[in-house]
């Protein structure tokens, strides 16, 4: 029942190929900036945050689907999304492992990672979003685990360990709460660690907490269903139930029309306040360096035309128009966050007195900023293919083939088209 | 399938989570290295613009002192719009806020009030995130981009360090030469007052528009230019609070007045 593109024997190993030499460059990029220091970067005392921390943002955001599909799941009882949130699970994983590998390369003091650890500022959101990140991450590993222990060929070959890691499956239920709570905290932290910074005017307002958090379901949402039916198509190995994508994906084509509301009050309300060092953003995102950014890629591709095609049966059921929405909507959401990340360091405003002009800036990654990017891209690309492969992270053919409707999906899908 | 979990194993595992959660924090205490003591000072700056000649010579003196980068100053020299045809100048250094975001934000509370009112660095705590940079309205804050190899231009025509230089990788910023206020007060010196013991711009400027010394003195050097002339803070609405305070540039005839003072 699986679409299948016919590929090459060689198309593995050269797409695997293809990325480890990317991973290999990247890693050059990385041990040129621990040697010569962040100086290396195009990042500067007035732009101190870019292409990584962008990346960063985006990771993170992007493996939303695991903790809302394993919530799903394990605590609302959608038994039948079970496969999906696998997936959700392993890309999850791949995510954070991501975000941290930027992190790692974006500090100014690597050595030092784990000072969040010992030295506690509990009024700082971004401590809160370490925290919560390490935290999270044990969470996922011990949801991926199992995964690992059940793949055959670890099983005939450590059949003790597999049953050990196997058990921790149990846990499920526990995982999926503490996943739930610490993701919560920090996908909406992440939005507030911009958002509580008043000398960013354009950053300055709680709405920011809530959009991070909403967009972040949506994105890792999309993300999930978007690398299954790519897995679906690619690999012989992955098999998915389209009647399931089908459904969560008009679920995603809703809240997009739901976030689009939100984005709409947001970007008007900030029209109106006025302040200096805001109007200026504003202006950078309608009509200044990030319109076309802002327009297009957020809010017409980004949102409202996966949102149409995603809620409109007759459009969503063309595999191809399918895949578009899934990659415009996680596109969408990545230009949220390099937008939202960029637009508050390109004005900063005067705190002199008589000198009214605020202070703007510029911002373009240096070579090696997109070198080390690329490579922790490849990595995760990388990762997922050999999941697909070797570890069976996309496989719904475990389910019953009648999936029984629960009653509880109802309230949650809007009256049909 | 076989993932259920017993409502035993459940709760066990409750309650160990709320025991670690709770040993955890309880173990930790006061996460804050906000001190718990008390200080009889509350040190300010006032800077008389009527009286700044915008030489350069704080900056200077704060480059020899405190070891800084010449790209990099602790003290910025900012030239404003003119004045009834005569330039005005803004040096501007932290403002030492009472409510200091960069404070507030540190992850690591590398970044931190002395019960003084200084807001110092932790260059031993720093991991270089720089999200102290995004906070700081003022702008005062600089990053170790590099490690800092290059000879210090304003030595030894300016000062002589006094203090080590910072490591690649962590922020820096102003930090009214706390070491020279500590120094002081421990040889039985008046910050403001005595030399040594003043922030090391406030004894270079050879005009005295820099002043230094402690609110809680009615008598000190800034209480009493503050008492005597109308003052702005950089920004107040914010709600920062600056201990640095500005005196804007007068009228010819109220320098004059005052230079006799
Ligand atoms: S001026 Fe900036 S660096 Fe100094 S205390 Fe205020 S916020 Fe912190
Ligand atoms: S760069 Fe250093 S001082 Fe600034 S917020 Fe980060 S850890 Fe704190």
């Amino acid at each position: 029942m699986n679409q299948k593109i016919k590929l090459h024997r060689f198309a593995f190993p050269v797409w695997a190929a293809v990325l480890a030499l990317l991973m290999v460059a990247g890693l050059a990029a990385a041990i040129t900036v621990f040697i010569n220091g962040l100086v290396v970067t195009n990042l500067t005392d007035l732009v101190p945050w870019g292409l990584w921390i962008g990346i960063d943002l985006s990771a993170i955001a992007l493996s939303a689907g695991a903790f809302t599909l394993s919530a799903a799941v394990y605590l609302f009882g959608w038994k039948q999304l079970q496969p999906l949130a696998r997936t959700a699970v392993f890309v999850g994983f791949l995510g954070y492992t991501m975000a941290m590998l930027c992190l790692l390369m974006d500090i100014g003091r690597p050595d030092r990672f784990w000072h969040a650890i010992a030295f506690w500022n509990i009024h700082s959101p971004l401590w809160e979003v370490t925290m919560c990140v390490m935290f999270y991450f044990t969470v996922l590993l011990l949801e991926v685990l199992p995964i690992v222990g059940e793949a055959s060929w670890f099983k005939a070959r450590w059949p003790k360990l597999s049953h050990r890691l196997h058990g921790i499956h149990k846990y499920a239920p526990v995982l999926a709460i503490f996943g739930l709570g610490f993701s919560l905290l920090h996908q909406s932290s992440l939005g507030a660690t911009y958002g509580v910074l008043k000398a960013r005017p354009i950053w300055y307002k709680p709405s920011l907490a809530v959009l991070f958090i909403v967009s972040a379901v949506i994105g890792g949402l999309s993300l999930t269903v978007l690398s299954s039916k790519l897995a679906a198509l690619f690999s012989e190995r992955a098999n998915v139930r389209d009647d399931i994508l089908d459904k969560v994906s008009k679920v995603i084509g809703w809240m997009l029309f739901g976030y689009l509301y939100l984005r709409f009050w947001d970007t008007l309300g900030m029209e109106y306040t006025l302040e200096p060092g805001r109007t200026e953003g504003l202006h950078i995102l309608t009509s200044g360096a990030l319109a076309f950014n802002f327009w297009i890629g957020e809010l017409l591709l980004g949102i409202l035309v996966p949102a149409i095609i995603l809620v409109t049966a007759k459009l969503r059921r063309e595999p191809r128009l399918h895949l578009l929405a899934l990659v415009l909507a996680v596109g969408g959401l990545v230009a949220y966050r390099w937008d939202t990340n960029i637009v508050g360091q390109m004005v900063a405003f005067s705190y002199l007195p008589t000198q009214l002009e605020p202070l703007y800036t510029a911002y373009k990654p240096a070579l090696v900023e997109v070198l080390v990017g690329l490579g922790v891209i490849a990595y995760g690309l990388l990762a997922f293919t050999l999941g697909v492969r070797y570890l069976n992270v996309v496989d719904h053919s475990t389910l019953p083939e009648e999936v029984v409707e629960p009653a509880i999906m109802q309230p949650a899908v809007m009256p049909t088209d | 399938m076989n993932n259920k979990i017993g409502r035993r194993d459940f709760i066990k595992l409750a309650a160990v989570g709320t025991a670690v959660t709770t040993v955890t924090i309880a173990a930790k205490g006061n996460p804050l290295p906000e001190a718990e003591e008390t200080s009889p000072y509350r040190w300010a700056m006032v800077i008389d613009q009527a009286k700044c000649v915008g030489c350069g010579e704080c900056s200077l003196a704060c480059q020899a002192h405190n070891d800084t980068r010449a790209d990099a100053p602790w003290n910025r020299m900012i030239e404003l719009e003119p004045l009834n045809g005569e330039a005005v100048y803004a040096p501007v250094p932290c403002m030492h806020c009472e409510n200091a975001p960069c404070v507030d934000i540190c992850p690591v509370g590398a970044t931190y009030h002395r019960a003084d009112g200084i807001v110092m660095m932790d260059y031993e705590k720093c991991i270089g995130c720089r999200y102290c940079q995004l906070a700081c309205p003022y702008g005062a804050r600089t990053f170790n981009w590099d490690a800092n190899t290059a000879e210090n231009t304003a030595v030894p025509e300016w000062g002589e360090p006094e203090i080590e230089r910072r490591p690649r990788g962590v922020a820096e910023k102003c930090t009214f030469c706390f070491h020279r206020i500590d120094r002081g007060l421990a040889q039985g010196l008046m910050p403001g007052i005595d030399r040594q013991a003043t922030p090391a711009c406030v004894a270079a400027c050879p005009t005295g528009a820099r002043i230094f010394g402690d609110l809680n003195d009615p008598n000190s050097p800034v209480s009493l230019a503050l008492a005597k002339y109308p003052s702005v803070r950089l920004r107040n609405d914010l709600g920062t609070n600056p201990r640095v305070y500005y005196l804007p540039a007068r009228r010819e005839e109220e320098v004059v007045e005052e230079g006799v003072s």
